[in-house]
Parts: C-alpha cells; sequence; structure tokens
C-alpha cells in the first residue's frame, strides 16, 4: 500500500520538463513540452498532407479529404446550418486531444493527465459556447436564455457554467489518468507481451473515444446555446 | 492502512451504478435501431451522450479514490 501510493503520487505529480533561462527561469512542464511536440507534428502533417492538391484526389489526399469531410458532417449534423464558422475550432479540439490522447504510444506522457491541461481545453470550450450563444443570438436573448425555462431557474442556470467545465475537464483527466494507472499495474502483474491488448483498448480505443465525447459534449450544448 | 483500502474500495463502488446504468442505455439503443434502422444516427447520438453523462459518476468514483490513495495511504 505504501508503495502503491507514493507510485500513484508520482504518476500524479507533473514532472518540469526544462527551465527556460529569463526573468529567473520559467519551469516548464512535460504536459506542455510534449504539446509543443504534438504541434509541430500536426503542422508538418499539415503542410505535408495540403502540398501539391489536385482536383481530382489522390493517395493521400484522398484520406485528408475522408477525415475532414467526416468531421465536418459530424459536427454540421449537431451545430446545423449556423454552426459553419465554428467547425474549424472544433475539429482543432478534436485533433488535439486525439493526438494527446494517443502519443502515450510513442512513450511521451499524454498532456491530457496533466489536470492543467484539461481544465484549460475545458474552460476554453465553455467560453467559446457563450461566445457563440452571445453572437448568434444577440447580447439580449443570450441573457435572456439563462431565464429559461422559468425565472426560478436562474440559480441553476448560473451553476451549470460553472459545472459543466468541471465535469468535462474531469471525464478527460479521469479517463485518461485511470487508463494510465491500470496499464502501469497491469504492466507491474503481467508482464511480457500480455499487455498488448490491453493497451489497444485502454490506449487506443479508450483515448479515440474521449477525444470524440469531449467535442461531441461541446457541439451538442454549442448547439443549445445558438439554437432560436 | 487496511481502512484507507476498504475507503478507496467503496468510492470505486459508484462503478456498479453506472456500469449498470450504460447497459440498460444500450440495450434500449440496440432494440430502438432493431425498430428503426434508418433512425441510427440520432439513437447512437443520444446513447453516446447517456453514456458518457452515466459514466460521469464512475470517473468521480474513481477520482475520488484515487485521492483517498493519494492522501490518506501515507
Amino acid at each position: 500500500m505504501d508503495n502503491l501510493s507514493e507510485k500513484l503520487m508520482e504518476e500524479l505529480e507533473n514532472h518540469t520538463a526544462f527551465t527556460i533561462p529569463i526573468f529567473g527561469g520559467i519551469p516548464v512542464p512535460d504536459s506542455c513540452a510534449v504539446s509543443w511536440i504534438i504541434i509541430a507534428v500536426v503542422v508538418l502533417l499539415s503542410i505535408i498532407l495540403t502540398h501539391n492538391m489536385k482536383k481530382v484526389p489522390q493517395g493521400k489526399q484522398c484520406l485528408l479529404e475522408i477525415g475532414i469531410t467526416w468531421m465536418n458532417d459530424f459536427f454540421l449534423d449537431t451545430l446545423g446550418p449556423h454552426g459553419k464558422k465554428y467547425l474549424p475550432i472544433l475539429e482543432t479540439f478534436m485533433i488535439y486531444i486525439g493526438f494527446s490522447n494517443l502519443i502515450g504510444l510513442f512513450g511521451f506522457v499524454p498532456p491530457t493527465k496533466d489536470i492543467n491541461v484539461t481544465v484549460a481545453l475545458a474552460v476554453m470550450a465553455s467560453i467559446l459556447i457563450q461566445v457563440a450563444g452571445f453572437k448568434e443570438k444577440g447580447g439580449k436573448k443570450w441573457a435572456k436564455g439563462f431565464l429559461e425555462p422559468m425565472p426560478a431557474m436562474l440559480p441553476m442556470n448560473l451553476l451549470e457554467l460553472v459545472t459543466r467545465p468541471l465535469s468535462m475537464s474531469m471525464r478527460l483527466f479521469g479517463n485518461v489518468l485511470g487508463a494510465f494507472v491500470v496499464m502501469e499495474l497491469i504492466k507491474i502483474c503481467i508482464p511480457g507481451g500480455i499487455p498488448v491488448p490491453f493497451s489497444l483498448y485502454f490506449d487506443i480505443f479508450d483515448g479515440a473515444i474521449q477525444a470524440y465525447v469531449f467535442v461531441f459534449l461541446t457541439s451538442l450544448f454549442m448547439a443549445e446555446a445558438i439554437e432560436e | 492502512m487496511g481502512l484507507v483500502a476498504i475507503g478507496a474500495a467503496i468510492a470505486v463502488l459508484t462503478g456498479a451504478g453506472a456500469g449498470v446504468g450504460i447497459g440498460i442505455a444500450t440495450a434500449k439503443a440496440a432494440e430502438a435501431i432493431a425498430r428503426q434502422p434508418e433512425a441510427k444516427k440520432d439513437i447512437r447520438s443520444a446513447m453516446l451522450l447517456g453514456c458518457v453523462l452515466a459514466e460521469a459518476t464512475a470517473i468521480y468514483g474513481f477520482v475520488i479514490a484515487l485521492l483517498i490513495i493519494v492522501m490518506l495511504g501515507k
């Protein structure tokens, strides 16, 4: 038990990757450094994939178009035609979370295992939802939305502003950390090639599902916020 | 020390509720798709929403169990 709690504590801690030697040293945590790696990889991928595009798609362009079309259809389905201008940011969320959940496969620490990252993502998502509602409905209607279905619901609606990002960030963090801890335990208990199928489930399937769920919830709440 | 383990185990019991909830949601969704295959898309997203919300309770239980072990398990 002593060992386990120490190990868990160690997993929960966010190690500092390196320190920037200005202003007395700015510590850069692992999650931030890995995020930079993800940014570099995604930028490189987008340059490579969009290089030399043709009217009739071929090879890699086909794959790219399938992916983008799938995401566009998925978000437009939930958001309706008004949501078209919010597609890029939602897809960015999806790509970033997907990459950061799956990067554990390559031996990096997934950034979403750091609760600061998930809270930041959830807060950004809920600000996005409110801004979208404000822009689509106009200030008066947006403010009125807090009084629906009846004025007595005002405190509940205000509370929802806090509980939604809380539950969204906790869901992502808990899932990623849970998968991480279970995988560590399995690796301790049964060494050799046996953890591979578990890794398939916990690392790939669960990570992909959580990326999907996060943006799905965001787009659902957004659809609710922008509907007339 | 034993009590801490028991406390963490009780916190993780919340998973039972989430399991039953997701099971019911999936069973009903399968039934609904069998009855109306053309509404598959809507049914799937409604089921996913229910599953996600049900799963949240299990996650909270897990986070609490983890906190119990980390904070009290010394």
